[in-house]
This record gives C-alpha cells, sequence and structure tokens, in this order.
C-alpha cells in the first residue's frame, strides 16, 4: 500500500519541478563582492523588492570574473529566468552575453556598465545604471551655485578674489570609466560656464577613505592657504579628505555654536558623490558642502520592475519601462546640500 | 497426478543464486555510481583548481601590466610633453629596463606623431595611424586594447613578436589639453612563459582567444592538431565547462575570461584517467560479481546437496524396502531433521519387518497344521480297506494271511505314529512302505511283484516320514492292471542328496499329463494326485528348495516318480 502512495507522491514532485522548470520565476543576482557595503546594501534591496515577485538567488564573486563566470555557468543549470549581473570586470561582459545569449535567459547588468558593443550582441541584454556623467555635471553644478552662479563676479567664497578657483581634484582609479568620467564631466561643465579653474593638484586616492586622508595630508603641507575648493570622485575620499583638514585646523566652529561656520577663511567647500548616509550626516552637521546622491532605492526598484516585464507571462504582460537605445535604463542622481 | 513442483535442491540452489545475484548487482551499481561521482567530481574539481590558478596567475600579469601602464599613462597626464620631455622619456626608459616584458612606450598625438619615447624605428612604422592598435585606442577611448599576435616590435634592433597595449590618454603639451595614444609593447613570450608552467596533461594544452573567439594562442606544440578541434569548441561555448571527447581522449574546457583583458582563456585539461579509473572500476567490479556469483553458487550447491542428498539416500534406501530388502537400515547424515527423519524411517522398517516374519511364521505353521490333519485323512480310508480285507481273508479262512496283515497293520501304524517325531530313520520309512505292499499285496491277491533295493549307506539316515507310501499307493492304483505288475523301489545317496524312485510297469502316462500332475503338486491348477502333491508341499515346506519330485514315463512300459531329498534334516525341523 505504500508503494504507489510513494511513487505517486514522486511523480508529483516531478510533475512540479517540471512544471517550475518550465515557468522558472528563478533570478540570479550576481555581486561582484560583498565585501562592498553600498553593493550589499544594494543587494538587500533587490531582494526586498523582489519578494513575491521572483525567488532570487545571491551569488557573490568575492572580486573574481573567475569565479563569477563559474557561477553563472553552474546557476544555468536550473534554468533561470533571468539574471542580474554586476560583473567584476566590465571587459568581460561579452562573454556572458554571448554565453546566456546561447542559454536564451536575458540579463540585466548593473554598477559596472558593460562596453555598448557588448550591451547590443543581444537585444535581451539591459544596463540600469545612472550616468557618470550626470553626477559630475551635478557635481559641478553644486559647486558654481555655491560660488555665486556668475563666472565674472565669483563671490566670497573666492577667497582670494582672484576671479579663479584653485581647486584640487581627488580622483578614484586611475583608469576607473566614472573616474575620468566624473573627472572630465566636471572640467567640462566648469568650462562651458566659464569659470575658471585653477587646478593646484590632481591626486589618485583609489575611491578610500584612508588613501585621501593620507594624500590630503601632503596637499595641505604644500596649498594650505590657496585651496579654495576639493573635487572629490566619491563621498568615501570627501569624508577622508575633511577628516585630514579638521585636523590642520579646518572647519572651526569661530562662535562656537556647536556648528561649522562657513562665512571664515577655515571653510572650504568639499562634495562627493554617492549620498552615503555618512555623507548626509555631515553634509548636516556643515562639514561636507555637497554631494551627488545615487539614487540606489530607485534603481533597485527600477531593476526589479525591468527584470518583472522582462520575464512577464505572455498572458500577463507588465510594462516595459523606457529604455534608450532598447537596453538601458537610466536612473537620475540627485544633487544633497544642506538646506540654508 | 498432482503437478510436481522442481526439486528441493534446485529450489534452494536458484533462491540462494537469485537472491544473492540481485543483492551483488544492486550494491555494484550503486558503488559504481557513488565512486564515479565522487572520483569525476573530485577529478573535475582538480581540473578546474588548475584553471584558476593558470587563470589567476595570467590576470595577475595583466593586473601588473595594467598597473604599469596606469603609472605611464598619470605621468604622461601630469607632466607637460614639451616642458618635461626629457623627464617622460626617462620615465618610459626606466619602465622599459626594469620591466622585462616591456620593450618599449611610445607616447602618439591624434595624428599619429609620435610625442614622447626613445628608439622608434620609422621604416618600420610608417603610419602609425593605420595600425590597429592606433585604430582600437581611438575607438574605445575608456578601455585598455590588446592586439592578437603576429606583430613585431617598431623598436630599433629589436625583432621581437609583440602584443601591443595601446589607449587613448590625454596630455598636455604646452599648456594645451591634448589626446592621443599610448602604446607599450609587450613580449609575446610571457604568455608562452606563462603557459609553460602549466600542467594540463597529456594531450592538454591551454587557449587564448579573442572576444570574437579568434584564436590568439596555444600552447599545444608541434602541428596543433588538438587545437584545431578544442578551439572552435571553446569558442562556441563563450564560457563555463564541458566534458569531450578530443581525438579519442576524454578532456575538459574550462572557458573563462581573461581580467582585465577582452580575451578568453580556455584550458583543456586532460581527464582521460577518470575514464581508465572508470574502465578499472567496472573491470573490478565484474570480477569481484563473477567470483561472488561463482562462490555463492559453489556454496548454494553445497548447501542444497546437503539437504538434497540425505533424502535422496532416504529415497533410494525406501525403494530398497519398496523392492523387499528390508535388511540394510538408512544411514542418513545431514541436518537433525533428516536424522530423525531417518531414525523414524528405520524404526518403520524393523516394525513392518517383524510384523512380516510373525505372520510368515503363522502362515506356515498353520499350512503344517493342514497338511499333518491331510496326512492323517488318508489314514481311516486306508485302516477301512484293510480292515475290508482282513474281513474278506477271514470268511475264506486265510488264517496265516489275517496274521501277517494284521502285523502289518500294527506296525505300518506304529512306524506312522512314530511316537509324533516327524522325520524318522530311512529304515523305518521303507519298513512302513514293505508293510504296506505286504497289505496290498494280500488284497490284491498277489497280482504284483515287487522290488525294494536301498542303499546301506542310507538306512540310518533320517528322513521326513510317511513320503513313500502316497507314492507307492499311486503306483498301485494306477500302474497294476488286470493283468499284474511290478512295483521297483530304489533308494540311493549321490552326495548330499537321497534319491528314491517308485517305478511301475504300467501303461505310461502322456508328457502332457506328467505337466498336469506337476502344475497340481505346485497347487497351480486341479486337484487330481492329492496325495503326490502333498508329499510335494511338505517336502517344500520342511526342506526348501533342496528338496524336488520328478516324474518320468516310457508309454507302454513304466512310470517313474523320484523324490530327491536332503541328505540333511532341516534344522528347524529337528
Amino acid at each position: 500500500m505504500k508503494k504507489p502512495l510513494r511513487l505517486l507522491s514522486l511523480f508529483c514532485l516531478a510533475l512540479c519541478l517540471l512544471s517550475c522548470s518550465s515557468k522558472s520565476r528563478l533570478v540570479g543576482l550576481f555581486i561582484y563582492d560583498e565585501q562592498d557595503p553600498f553593493i550589499e546594501a544594494f543587494a538587500r534591496q533587490i531582494v526586498t523588492d523582489s519578494k513575491g515577485l521572483f525567488s532570487v538567488q545571491e551569488y557573490d564573486a568575492g572580486g573574481s570574473q573567475l569565479i563569477q563566470n563559474q557561477q553563472i555557468d553552474s546557476l544555468l543549470k536550473r534554468k533561470p529566468a533571468l539574471v542580474m549581473v554586476n560583473p567584476v570586470d566590465r571587459l568581460g561582459a561579452f562573454a556572458i552575453v554571448r554565453r546566456l545569449k546561447a542559454a536564451d535567459v536575458p540579463v540585466i547588468f548593473f554598477n559596472r556598465q558593460p562596453l555598448q558593443d557588448d550591451i547590443e550582441l543581444w537585444n535581451r541584454t539591459y544596463y540600469v545604471g545612472d550616468r557618470a556623467e550626470q553626477s559630475g555635471r551635478f557635481e559641478a553644478n553644486l559647486v558654481m551655485h555655491l560660488f555665486g552662479d556668475n563666472p565674472k563676479k565669483l563671490n566670497e567664497y573666492d577667497r582670494n578674489g582672484d576671479g579663479v578657483i584653485q581647486a584640487i581634484i581627488l580622483k578614484g582609479e586611475q583608469g576607473h570609466q566614472d573616474a575620468e568620467a566624473r573627472t572630465n564631466e566636471v572640467l567640462r561643465c566648469f568650462a562651458e560656464r566659464g569659470f575658471k579653474l585653477e587646478i593646484l593638484a590632481v591626486r589618485i586616492a583609489d575611491w578610500s577613505y584612508d588613501e585621501a586622508y593620507t594624500k590630503m595630508g601632503r596637499l595641505l603641507a604644500q596649498y594650505k592657504d590657496r585651496i579654495e575648493l576639493v573635487i572629490s570622485n566619491n563621498d568615501a575620499m570627501a569624508l577622508g579628505a575633511i577628516r585630514r583638514m579638521r585636523e590642520g585646523g579646518f572647519f572651526a566652529d569661530i562662535d562656537a555654536n556647536g556648528h561649522v561656520d562657513r562665512h571664515g577663511r577655515s571653510w572650504v567647500p568639499v562634495v562627493g558623490i554617492d549620498g552615503l548616509p555618512e555623507a548626509i550626516q555631515s553634509v548636516k552637521n556643515g562639514f561636507l558642502y555637497g554631494t551627488v546622491k545615487n539614487d540606489s532605492d530607485t534603481m533597485a526598484r527600477s531593476m526589479v520592475n525591468l527584470a518583472r516585464a522582462v520575464i512577464a507571462d505572455p498572458a500577463d504582460p507588465q510594462p516595459l519601462p523606457v529604455l534608450q537605445d532598447g537596453h538601458y535604463l537610466w536612473v537620475d542622481y540627485q544633487p544633497f546640500v544642506a538646506q540654508e | 497426478m498432482p503437478r510436481r513442483s522442481p526439486s528441493i535442491r534446485r529450489t534452494v540452489f536458484a533462491i540462494t543464486l537469485g537472491v544473492v545475484s540481485v543483492f551483488l548487482l544492486a550494491s555494484s551499481l550503486v558503488s559504481m555510481a557513488v565512486f564515479s561521482s565522487i572520483v569525476s567530481e573530485s577529478v573535475l574539481a582538480q581540473a578546474r583548481e588548475i584553471n584558476k590558478q593558470i587563470v589567476m596567475n595570467f590576470e595577475s600579469y595583466a593586473s601588473n601590466i595594467i598597473e604599469t601602464a596606469n603609472t605611464i599613462q598619470y605621468a604622461s597626464a601630469s607632466l607637460d610633453v614639451d616642458r618635461d620631455a626629457s623627464a617622460l622619456s626617462e620615465l618610459y626608459r626606466v619602465d622599459t629596463e626594469t620591466k622585462k616584458d616591456v620593450i618599449a612606450v611610445y607616447l602618439f598625438d591624434q595624428e599619429g606623431r609620435l610625442v614622447a619615447g626613445e628608439g622608434i624605428n620609422p621604416g618600420l612604422y610608417p603610419q602609425p595611424k593605420a595600425r590597429q592598435w592606433f585604430i582600437s585606442a581611438m575607438q574605445r577611448g575608456d578601455i585598455y586594447n590588446f592586439s592578437s599576435r603576429g606583430e613585431s616590435s617598431i623598436a630599433r634592433g629589436r625583432e621581437e613578436e609583440v602584443i601591443d597595449l595601446s589607449r587613448k590618454v590625454s596630455f598636455t603639451r604646452d599648456h594645451n589639453a591634448e589626446s592621443g595614444v599610448l602604446l607599450v609593447e609587450l613580449n609575446y613570450d610571457v604568455i608562452t612563459d606563462l603557459a609553460r608552467r602549466t600542467n594540463l596533461g597529456q594531450f592538454g594544452h591551454l587557449l587564448i582567444l579573442s572576444d570574437k573567439g579568434d584564436l590568439l594562442y596555444s600552447s599545444e606544440a608541434g602541428p596543433e592538431r588538438m587545437t584545431a578541434l578544442s578551439a572552435p569548441i571553446a569558442a562556441g561555448m563563450y564560457l563555463g565547462e564541458k566534458r569531450v571527447s578530443l581525438a579519442g581522449t576524454d578532456m575538459f574546457i574550462n572557458v573563462t575570461t581573461l581580467t582585465p583583458t577582452r580575451w578568453l582563456i580556455a584550458t583543456v585539461s586532460n581527464i582521460n584517467a577518470l575514464k581508465v579509473a572508470m574502465y578499472r572500476l567496472g573491470a573490478l567490479l565484474i570480477a569481484i560479481f563473477l567470483l561472488s556469483i561463482g562462490v555463492s553458487a559453489l556454496v548454494a550447491a553445497l548447501h542444497s546437496l546437503s539437504v538434497s542428498r540425505p533424502i535422496n539416500q532416504l529415497i533410494s534406501a525406501m525403494q530398497l524396502v519398496e523392492s523387499g530388502d528390508f535388511s540394510t537400515p538408512v544411514v542418513a547424515t545431514g541436518p537433525e531433521e533428516i536424522i530423525a527423519l531417518s531414525d523414524s524411517f528405520n524404526t518403520m522398517v524393523r516394525k513392518v519387518q517383524e510384523l512380516m516374519l510373525t505372520l510368515v511364521g503363522q502362515q506356515r505353521d498353520k499350512r503344517k497344521l493342514e497338511l499333518q490333519m491331510l496326512q492323517n485323512q488318508i489314514n481311516p480310508h486306508f485302516l477301512y480297506n484293510t480292515l475290508d480285507s482282513i474281513v474278506w481273508l477271514a470268511e475264506r479262512e486265510r488264517n496265516a494271511d489275517v496274521i501277517q496283515t494284521v502285523v502289518s497293520l500294527a506296525r505300518f501304524f506304529r512306524i506312522s505314529i512314530s511316537k509324533g517325531e516327524s522325520f524318522i530313520p530311512v529304515a523305518d520309512e521303507i519298513s512302513h512302505v514293505s508293510n504296506y505292499l505286504t497289505i496290498q499285496r494280500i488284497r490284491y491277491g498277489d497280482r504284483f511283484v515287487y522290488s525294494i533295493r536301498i542303499d546301506e549307506a542310507l538306512k540310518d539316515l533320517k528322513i521326513m516320514k510317511l513320503v513313500l507310501q502316497p507314492l507307492v499307493e499311486n503306483a498301485i492304483y494306477h500302474g497294476i492292471g488286470e493283468e499284474g505288475g511290478e512295483i521297483g523301489i530304489e533308494g540311493r545317496l549321490e552326495g548330499e542328496a537321497m534319491y528314491f524312485s517308485v517305478r511301475n510297469n504300467g501303461y505310461g502316462i502322456t508328457e502332457t499329463r506328467i505337466q498336469e500332475m506337476y502344475q497340481s503338486m505346485r497347487g497351480e491348477a486341479g486337484h487330481k494326485s492329492v496325495g503326490i502333491r502333498n508329499v510335494y508341499q511338505r517336502l517344500k515346506l520342511y526342506y526348501g528348495e533342496a528338496a524336488d519330485i520328478s516324474i518320468s514315463s516310457i508309454l507302454d512300459e513304466s512310470t517313474t516318480v523320484t523324490l530327491k531329498i536332503p541328505r540333511q534334516v532341516p534344522e528347524e525341523a529337528s
């Protein structure tokens, strides 16, 4: 009596598995390194937003494209409906796209933008992200606004009154796509509006708080009284620089009201990008002048919506978000400064 | 007849062997599956690990080169090529000298004119703008471009095959920002060096493919026979792993990207050892399987034999009993049930035998009694006739004959009784017959004569009493006619047997009649010749096969009945 029952239950299980695989709601989420708090938080957000829509299987490549490739290859055996890939090495994306095209599994890349050629290898390849140029432009706009929006007549923040802004640039990684794009775009915007900028120094600080702290020490020794602006490619380096500057006597609370005073020689505008919680807090405390928020909540939601539309059952279609060139979904940055 | 089940032996054998076979087969298959998954997992894991090491070596090298290139690029961007030209060239020269893989470093402007770098050979390099590395760098401004193979160095005095690493960079010339192309020439041999450190087994090799899938490099020595097979497969895989058979050899292809280039790197490892291990295991399992089957067949056969042999012994013993042999007891060995069975059987046979002997004894006693009674029946008849003749003689006043007749009758009866003895001396038996003949001769009025010739040696031997008189009585009744006749009685000893013959000279009898008489004697048919049959039966009863009666006759001449009697009195009767 037991045998037929067991057979029956096995049969049901097989049937269920079959039906599950034919209408898979499995989504692979591949992140480049969970040690990166931003990415880890972003992955959490995607998992939260996906609840009830599809089951997300998360993989951490630990900073190795080799491992990520293996992870993608092994997940394909389980026939996922879609994969979301935060590539370790954006140059290797072509192999991922070709592999997924062969398996007919659509892919959404995020956080690191693959080459356009690679994205265009297949019409079911998508990229959700922000535009590095936009963050640079917003960063430049914040600065220009602070200096009075008039290149002909800079306001009091041109401390030496020479009509030129003496600036230090903290770059992320040398050769990094975003570092180059942000830096170039900031400089381009200043030039476009006619603001004169004297770049005292460009320093590579590898996106790192500690690296920026160290490098800022030497810069202060060299340029201490001439610095009128610090432009950073991200918040972490901006915060590291501020820490070193505070140790060097900057950001004094002149009237001792518990709040940093802008209207003194000791306050120098520092701008960052990303909108980290620490950076927001620093802006509120009056140290960091402003940041450009990387709107990760909106981005996560956009990715989930896109994924939902891409793998939707034809019987129950979901609206596909507006895509640029059929591949790109751009999420806007948001400038953040303290309310005066 | 009920349907017969197969024999116990066959059943025990078949069941034992069947059960063992099924379990062996199942366990063989399970261990094969388990072993194969463990072994293949470990072999593949090893192949993956080797692949990982190789790729990491290449990656770390590539990252190193990129770092160098970044430093150069950064320096190029920071220094003014006009004002700091010598410093820049010095930096390039230092990089070239300290890094043995770097053959030369050059910076070109947008038009392909050399901006920095030493030792270029213009003759070898008339048109940088038309070269692939220049075009790629300008097209993809944001990445490092690695060229394919086959380019030679453009440096003076260097002829090595190189890989061109190029990138669009910005630099300042005379305070103006410009863009151009940075070219780092790498010695192609580095790939060969890195590849040489790999161990992918026989026929194993390493491939580097472009992002289009074109073969850039293969570590296979010689005519690249395997590469011709593996490269298209690797190019079609893009990334991931696959087990394939290349020219009969099992290979494990592992394709991944080579960070931070646009290349694919594929390792093709020899995992033929896996197949060999599987074959070996298969052969071993089959050998174990066959051996086990053989052993269990033997054990099953012996076991079934140990059950069936005692039973078969029992069966043949029973067949002996069936054919009448009760004397051989069954000696069974084996399980105690069988021994108990054979013991019971033996007891039963013994009981049956006892019962049979009792029955036989009872039957013989009964028969003796019957014959005794038959023998006694004759006497009144004879007595009546004799008394009748005595009366007849007395009426004629033949006193002498009366006296002789009465005396003879008295002797006749005394011997007949013989104090109840069944066996008497031959002399007494002869005396008995001669008394009888004397009486009959008087009664028949001397119509016949008789003669008695007995060997002296016979006289003291003992014989069953009253065997001759019925024959003589027959001879008188059938052999003496109106014209008279002769009765001849002879006795002789031949070896262990005594022969007594009674002959008359009557008409004789036919052979058919003789056969009828034999049948009658044996009690098979007819009830004639009662006297002779009685004698025959008694002889057989007491003496057994050794005693016999034969009849012979010559027509119109004589008839002779011969008794054959063992010399020895049967023990049972004495």
